[in-house]
Formats: structure tokens, C-alpha cells, sequence
């Protein structure tokens, strides 16, 4: 049971190495979504008894983060016509580095924060962590608006394993909204990056520093 | 039924009904006479025999009942206020006319009514909200007389610094009005000694009330201000705006417990006050500037009294701090009355030639004699000479510290040490007014205005003449003042009914009273002597000369020029001479074409070395921290990350050290 979980963990731990190892945008894209339909798939090993809700929030998570979002952002990627490389702020095998330290650091620090007894023997909380700090990393050093739009996707991925934490106290109405926004704000994105395209002819954002004050 | 309540109701409306008469200078005026004229008839009697007036209103203002109060120590300060209140009033009408100041003339009513309101509900307040409120319109009204002629740079500049200097002091009040609220759980005001914790208070007290007192080095923003008001703006500030800083002081330096070391350090600041104070005004050459460096040690001679009055309340009220605290109130007082005249015979000199510098005047005795002579006499007042008030107050000082000698322990030491400064101060501020009086009014004119100057009218010389008569009433008859004085010392500790005056008082009454009449007869006998006899009129200072000009007089700067050689390292007085180099045999070379000079200028050394310097550091800072908003998004998401990194630590540590 709690094995099975995790082992889906560690994937995500894993897929976050490859999403920071990643030098184009498509496989970036790709690994951000097998990262969603991992952890939309956690809810149904983590219930002892099947339940219709539980599942049905699992296959829609599973859909929306594997599917729907990763078409978003595809179509996207292919309307504002991007160069698929990647040109990192900081380097591959740095960033992988980084990864990798803050998720022995996320291991070591568990031990520190108090858990219910059910949850001891879980990596949902250095999942969650790891997942976060990835998210982070992506964040400060891709520059390209897509690839920082994965970062904030595995962001909320990490988020989300800590919801996991509180299953049973999170009505399914919370989860359904958390995923709505998801998708509306990389929806809208996914136009926004469209016009800064067409306005900027480049979607670098260390060029749009002129609004800061 | 007491005459307080009705008399200070009528000062109420008059100085309200005054605020509506801005555009008739002589009805406005009127008014501000019968309210200053009423609040010093309420004062007098509060202060000679009556009893204290109480008035718990029964209505709220901003969430607070109302409760005002004028005892001794309120009405000594209020005496004060309406004395030099209604003296500039007058003033203005012949100095600041609406003829000559079409724009700024109706402000300055405004702004006058204005200050003299707040600074009465300062002195009767007794909630710590409304107390708050009045000192925020003070500051405002003072800021607005400062800059009353905005066209001029200078003045804004002034009142900028003031504003911000006040601004400092009212942060510090504010810190103690909370702090005194949050603890007592009231906002009314009262004697509180019975709190010890509450005693590091005194130190906010101090720097919020000494900002605006104007003590040695918080008097960063007074001598701008006071060079760059309009001077009845000036007398206004120096005789009764820094009071307000000091009746604060002695306010809560009488309610609040005090810390031990809090008379030791009054009286040390007092004592650099003191001294720098006139050492700072005998490298000034500009006439008002000079004045206002006088403040600062007059400000010091009241702490002084001030603080020998704490140490004596620390040791069990000794007789010899009645005598400081007689002293240093009777000195408000006198600074109130003998700077005011001062600051208008100066706006008189301004007026008459539109020349502030000193190196512009001279020789203005023969055109202005009555300005001239009112001057002096203010002059011999500041600088303590008998028999003027000047020499009363200091003396009651110089009694106690004499008397403070005689007590065992560490007190006398620093009575001995006070004494000697004191002593050291009036001597060189007798030097800095033979200055001040001689190069702007004897001599020979240095310039074409001084040469054309003209007496001023009596609207300005009127108030002059006042003030004067009650300098010269005050160091002749002391005995009379002394009921006041010992009256506002009384109700400062709620310690028993007033002391009766010492004898040495009377002494010093008559003493007077015979130098002043010998003094006359010598005066007339002279006066006699040169009109019988074949009285010829020839210039100045000649020297043998056969053929002198003004340029061979001293120079104010030549004048002082040994005195600040000994305060160099203070006052890093900046020379320039004319011809800069010498020749073999020192000297020096001489340029036909240009006439040799010698110029210096003495800067205010704590705001161009202390504060000047903190301020650009501080802003660097700031504009350093600003590189930080950039608008890379990357770098921000990293200040996340780097504060999530600091808390984790935080917690991290935290469960480590449990």
C-alpha cells in the first residue's frame, strides 16, 4: 500500500531531475505532464476502500493535468511559433545539482516536521518539497514564458502532494476549484504568450523589465 | 468664583474672533491684544495667589473627555506666551505690512493666531491625545511663520529642515504618549512616580522636548529658522516656541518617575549647550543667525538650573534645587523677554537696511538711536549684567550651584564644574554682544544702505519699549517676580505651598535699584557735561588716522577672531583671505587692483558633519535596497525562495536548539 505510494513519489521525484535536465520545450512539456498523471493517480492507491468521489477526483485530475493542460500549452507553443530551445539562466547539470540537493535536503528535513502516525512512513511531505524546489528552480532559471509556465505546473504539483495530506479534510469542491484555476490561468497564458510574441517578437522575459516602476 | 475661567474664555473668543479678521489688520489686532491682554490677566493672577483653575469639560474631543488645567508651571509659561505674543503682534503691523507683503501679510495673521491658540491648549491640556493634537498645529503654525516668504530659497529650506527636525521630537512623543497610555490605560495626564518601570520614558521625553528646545546637538533646524523667519516670527520662535520644549521637559520631568542619571545629563547637555552655544554664535556674522546661537545657550542656562533641580529631587529636595528651579523658570522668562527684543531690534536694523550681514552695517547708532539703544540694552541683559533681568535668573542659578557645593557627594563636583562654564559662558557672551552691538551700530557705515538708515515707527519701536521696561522691571525689582517663580516651582513637585523669597533677593533688589540710579546720575552728569561744553561731531574710530575709512574698523570676523581660534576643532570656521599668499618675510603680497580681505564662515557643524553625513548614508541604503526591485521576475521568485530557504532555517534551528 504504502509502498505503492511510494514508488509513484519517487517517479516524481525522478521526473523532476528529467524536467530540470531537459534542454527543449516539448520534453519539458511532456514531463510536467506524466508528473500529473502520477500524482492524480496517488488518491486511489491512498483510499482503503473504493470511492466513487475519490476516483472521480483522481481521473479528473489525471485528465485535466496529462491531457487538457499539455494541449494548452502545445497549441501554444506551436500559435507564437517559439524556438524549442531552452536557453537556461542557469545551467543544465547546476540546476540538476540543485535539484538534487534540495531533494536529499527535503528527505533529511522530515524528520524535523511533525507528522500524524499514518503518514510516517510516507515521502508525501519531501515529495511535496522536492516538487516545490523544482518548481522554484524552474522558475529563476528558464527564461522562456512556456517553460516557466511548466515550472509553476510542477510548483503546483508539490503543493498538491501536500494537499494529499489532508484528503479526508479537503471537501472535493476545494480540489475541483484548485484544478479549475490551473487550467483557466495556463489557458490564459497560453493567449497572453501568443501576444507577447507578436508584440515583443520574443518571449524571453529578462526583456520585459521596462514595467517595473 | 475665580477670574481665571471668565479671562480665559475671553482670550478664547478674542484670539478665535481674530482668525476672522485676517483682512483688517487693525481689528485683528485689537483682538489679539484684549486675548493676550485677558490670558496675562488669568496667568497673573494663578501665579500671584490664586488658586489653580481646573475645568473637566464634561464633552469628548477625538474619543477623550476634555479636561483643561492651568497651575503655576502652565501659567508662567502662558504669561509668557501672550507677552510676546501681543508685543509681535503689534510689531508686524509696521514691519510685515500689507502694503509692502501683499500675499504673505494675512497669512502671517493667520498663522499667528493660529500658534499662540495651540500653544495655550499645549500649556492647559491635560489629556496626552489633545496634548498631541495642539503640539501638531504648533508645529504647523511655526513651520508656516518660517516660510512665510516663500519666494525666498533660504526660508523654505529652513522650514523643511525644521519641519523634519520636528518631526523627529514628535515620533518620540508619540512613543511616550502611547507607551504612557498602553500602560496607565488612560490618556489623561498626571503625576504617575508611583510607576518606576515607566522611568526610561524620561529619555523618549527627552529627545522629543529637546529637539524642540533647541539643546546642544539637537538644535540642528533652530539656527536656520530662526536667521530666515520674518524676525517677529523670530521673536516669537526664540522667546516662546523653544519654551514649549522646555515647559515639556519640566512638565514630565515632574510627573514621570525619573531615571538617576537624568539630572547629570540635563545638566550636561546644558552645560554644552551653554558653551558651544556662544561659541557657535561668535562665528556667526550675520546678525540674526548670531542671535539664534544665543538661544541655544540660553536653552543651556535653563537646563543647568533644570537639572541641579533633578539631582536636588533625587536627594531628598534639597533646599538648593528650589534655587536652580527659581532660576532656571525666571530665566524663561527673561530669555523670553530680552531675546524678543533683541530679535525685533534686529527686524529694525533688517527694515532700515535690508542687510542682515554684519560686514554691511555700522554706524547705525547716530540714525536709528532708539533702536540702537533698545538694543544694547538687551544686549547688557543677555549677556547678565546687572541691573538687568538677565543678571537675576543666572544668579538664582549661580546660588544653588554655590549652595549645591556644600552638599557631600558627586553633586558638587559637577556644581564646581557648572559654575566654572557658567561662569566662562557670560563672559563670552559679553564678548559676542560688544560684537553684535558695536560692528552694527557704532562706527562707521560699511555700506551705502547703512549710510541711508532710518529710524523705524513707533508700531515697531512700541513693543521694543515694552519688552525693555519689563527687562529693567524684572532685575530691579526681583522681589516682585519671585512669588511667580516660586509659585510654577511649587506646583512642578505638588511639593507644599510656595517658598518665600531668600533673602539675598532683596539684597539684590536694592543693589540694583542704587547701581541703576548712580548708573542714571552718571549718565546725566555726562550728558550735562558734553552739551555745555563745545560738543564736536567727527568720525569713529579713526585711530589717529588722518584719513580713515570704513574699511579700517574690525570686521565682525576680526573682532572674534582670537575667541573662535580657541574653539577651532568645534567650530571648523572656514577662512578665506585676500591676498592668499606672502611674499619673503611674511608679507603680504599686495595686488594693486584688488583690496585685501578676510572673510570666514563658520557652518553648523553637527548638521554638516553628523547629520549631513548619516542622512547621505542612509540614502545610499535606500537606493540600494531599490536596485532590488529590477522587474526580473526570475530574481523575484529567488527572494521567495531565498525567504522560504531563511524560515525553513529558522524552524530548522529552532528544532535543533529544543
Amino acid at each position: 500500500m504504502s509502498s505503492g505510494l511510494n514508488l509513484l513519489i519517487g517517479i516524481s521525484m525522478g521526473l523532476n531531475l528529467l524536467a530540470l535536465g531537459s534542454s527543449r520545450l516539448p520534453s519539458l512539456i511532456r514531463v510536467a505532464a506524466a508528473q500529473g498523471v502520477v500524482l492524480g493517480l496517488m488518491p486511489l492507491l491512498m483510499e482503503h476502500h473504493f470511492s466513487w468521489l475519490v476516483a472521480l477526483t483522481a481521473v479528473t485530475t489525471a485528465v485535466v493535468k496529462g491531457v487538457v493542460i499539455p494541449t494548452l500549452l502545445r497549441h501554444a507553443m506551436r500559435a507564437a511559433n517559439i524556438d524549442r530551445d531552452l536557453d537556461p539562466l542557469i545551467g543544465f547539470i547546476p540546476s540538476l545539482l540543485l535539484g538534487a540537493a534540495g531533494t536529499i535536503a527535503a528527505v533529511a528535513l522530515v524528520r524535523v516536521v511533525p507528522l500524524l502516525p499514518e503518514h510516517r512512513g510516507l515521502l508525501l511531505v519531501p515529495g511535496s518539497v522536492a516538487a516545490i524546489l523544482t518548481g522554484f528552480i524552474l522558475l529563476i532559471a528558464r527564461s522562456k514564458a512556456i517553460s516557466q509556465v511548466c515550472g509553476y505546473l510542477i510548483l503546483d504539483n508539490g503543493v498538491y502532494l501536500f494537499g494529499l495530506l489532508l484528503i479526508h479534510a479537503m471537501p472535493l469542491l476545494v480540489e475541483a476549484g484548485i484544478l479549475l484555476d490551473l487550467t483557466v490561468a495556463v489557458f490564459v497564458i497560453g493567449i497572453i504568450v501568443d501576444r507577447i510574441q507578436r508584440a515583443f517578437d520574443s518571449l524571453d522575459t529578462r526583456k520585459l523589465t521596462a514595467l517595473h516602476e | 468664583m475665580t477670574p481665571t475661567g471668565p479671562l480665559l474664555v475671553i482670550a478664547l473668543g478674542s484670539a478665535l474672533g481674530a482668525a476672522a479678521f485676517l483682512r483688517f489688520p487693525r481689528a485683528w489686532l485689537a483682538l489679539v491684544l484684549v486675548g493676550t491682554a485677558a490670558g496675562l490677566g488669568a496667568c497673573a493672577f494663578v501665579l500671584w495667589g490664586g488658586p489653580a483653575w481646573d475645568w473637566p469639560g464634561g464633552f469628548e474631543v477625538a474619543g477623550q473627555p476634555v479636561h483643561l488645567r492651568l497651575d503655576g508651571l502652565s501659567a508662567l509659561f502662558l504669561a509668557l506666551v501672550c507677552v510676546v505674543g501681543g508685543a509681535g503682534a503689534v510689531y508686524s503691523m509696521g514691519y510685515w505690512t500689507d502694503a509692502a507683503h501683499p500675499r504673505s501679510a494675512s497669512r502671517g495673521r493667520l498663522w499667528w493666531s493660529e500658534i499662540l491658540l495651540a500653544m495655550g491648549f499645549i500649556l492647559v491640556a491635560t489629556n496626552g491625545l489633545h496634548f498631541l493634537i495642539a503640539w501638531e498645529g504648533f508645529v504647523l503654525g511655526s513651520f508656516f511663520l518660517i516660510t512665510l516668504d516663500q519666494s525666498r530659497r533660504e526660508a523654505r529650506q529652513a522650514g523643511w529642515l525644521y519641519l523634519a527636525a520636528s518631526h523627529v521630537g514628535t515620533l518620540c512623543l508619540f512613543g511616550l504618549f502611547g507607551v504612557l497610555a498602553a500602560r496607565l490605560g488612560t490618556w489623561e495626564l498626571g503625576p504617575v512616580r508611583g510607576h518606576p518601570e515607566l522611568a526610561p520614558l524620561f529619555w523618549l521625553a527627552l529627545i522629543g522636548f529637546g529637539i524642540k528646545a533647541g539643546a546642544f546637538p539637537l538644535h540642528i533646524w533652530l539656527p536656520s529658522a530662526h536667521g530666515s523667519a520674518p524676525s517677529h516670527a523670530s521673536a516669537l520662535l526664540s522667546g516662546v516656541v523653544i519654551k514649549m520644549g522646555i515647559y515639556g521637559l519640566i512638565r514630565f520631568g515632574g510627573w514621570l518617575p525619573v531615571p538617576a542619571a537624568a539630572g547629570w545629563v540635563i545638566t550636561a547637555l546644558g552645560l554644552v549647550s551653554a558653551v558651544l552655544g556662544v561659541a557657535f554664535a561668535l562665528g556667526q556674522h550675520d546678525l540674526k543667525r548670531l542671535l539664534a546661537y544665543h538661544s541655544v545657550e540660553n536653552i543651556g542656562i535653563i537646563l543647568i538650573g533644570f537639572g541641579f533641580a533633578l539631582v536636588a529631587a533625587s536627594r531628598g529636595h534639597a533646599a538648593w534645587g528650589l534655587l536652580a528651579m527659581a532660576g532656571a523658570l525666571l530665566h524663561v522668562w527673561n530669555h523670553g523677554l530680552f531675546k524678543a527684543l533683541l530679535f525685533l531690534g534686529a527686524g529694525s536694523v533688517l527694515h532700515a537696511t535690508g542687510c542682515r550681514r554684519m560686514s554691511g552695517l555700522g554706524g547705525l547708532w547716530r540714525r536709528m538711536p532708539w533702536t540702537a539703544a533698545l538694543f544694547a540694552l538687551g544686549a547688557a541683559a543677555i549677556s547678565g549684567l546687572p541691573p538687568l533681568n538677565g543678571f537675576v535668573s543666572e544668579w538664582l542659578v549661580y546660588l544653588g550651584l554655590f549652595d549645591a557645593v556644600h552638599a557631600r557627594g558627586a553633586s558638587s563636583l559637577l556644581a564646581v564644574v557648572s559654575a566654572i562654564l557658567l561662569g566662562v559662558t557670560g563672559a563670552l557672551a559679553l564678548a559676542c554682544f560688544t560684537k553684535a552691538s558695536a560692528v552694527v551700530f557704532l562706527g562707521a557705515a560699511r555700506s551705502e544702505a547703512a549710510r541711508r538708515a532710518h529710524e523705524s515707527g513707533w508700531a515697531m519701536l512700541g513693543p521694543m519699549v515694552a519688552l525693555a521696561a519689563l527687562c529693567a522691571a524684572i532685575g530691579l525689582f526681583p522681589v516682585l517676580a519671585w512669588p511667580a517663580v516660586a509659585r510654577a516651582a511649587a506646583d512642578w513637585t505638588g511639593a507644599g505651598p510656595a517658598a518665600a523669597a531668600p533673602a539675598e533677593l532683596r539684597t539684590l533688589g536694592l543693589c540694583s535699584l542704587v547701581v541703576a540710579i548712580l548708573g542714571a546720575a552718571a549718565a546725566a552728569l555726562l550728558w550735562r557735561r558734553t552739551a555745555a561744553g563745545s560738543l564736536r561731531r567727527a568720525s569713529t574710530w579713526c585711530c589717529g588716522y588722518a584719513e580713515p575709512t570704513a574699511r579700517m574698523q574690525y570686521t565682525a570676523g576680526s573682532f572674534a577672531g582670537i575667541i573662535t581660534g580657541w574653539f577651532e576643532g568645534v567650530l571648523l570656521t572656514h577662512r578665506t583671505q585676500v591676498p592668499a599668499g606672502q611674499g619673503p618675510g611674511r608679507a603680504p603680497i599686495v595686488d594693486e587692483g584688488v583690496p585685501s580681505s578676510l572673510d570666514d564662515h563658520t557652518p553648523e557643524a553637527v548638521l554638516e558633519r553628523v547629520v549631513g553625513p548619516a542622512a547621505r548614508v542612509v540614502m545610499r541604503v535606500a537606493l540600494g535596497a531599490r536596485s532590488l526591485q529590477h522587474g526580473r521576475l526570475p530574481a523575484y521568485l529567488l527572494y521567495v525562495l531565498a525567504g522560504l530557504a531563511g524560515l525553513a532555517a529558522i524552524i530548522f534551528l529552532a528544532c535543533i536548539l529544543t
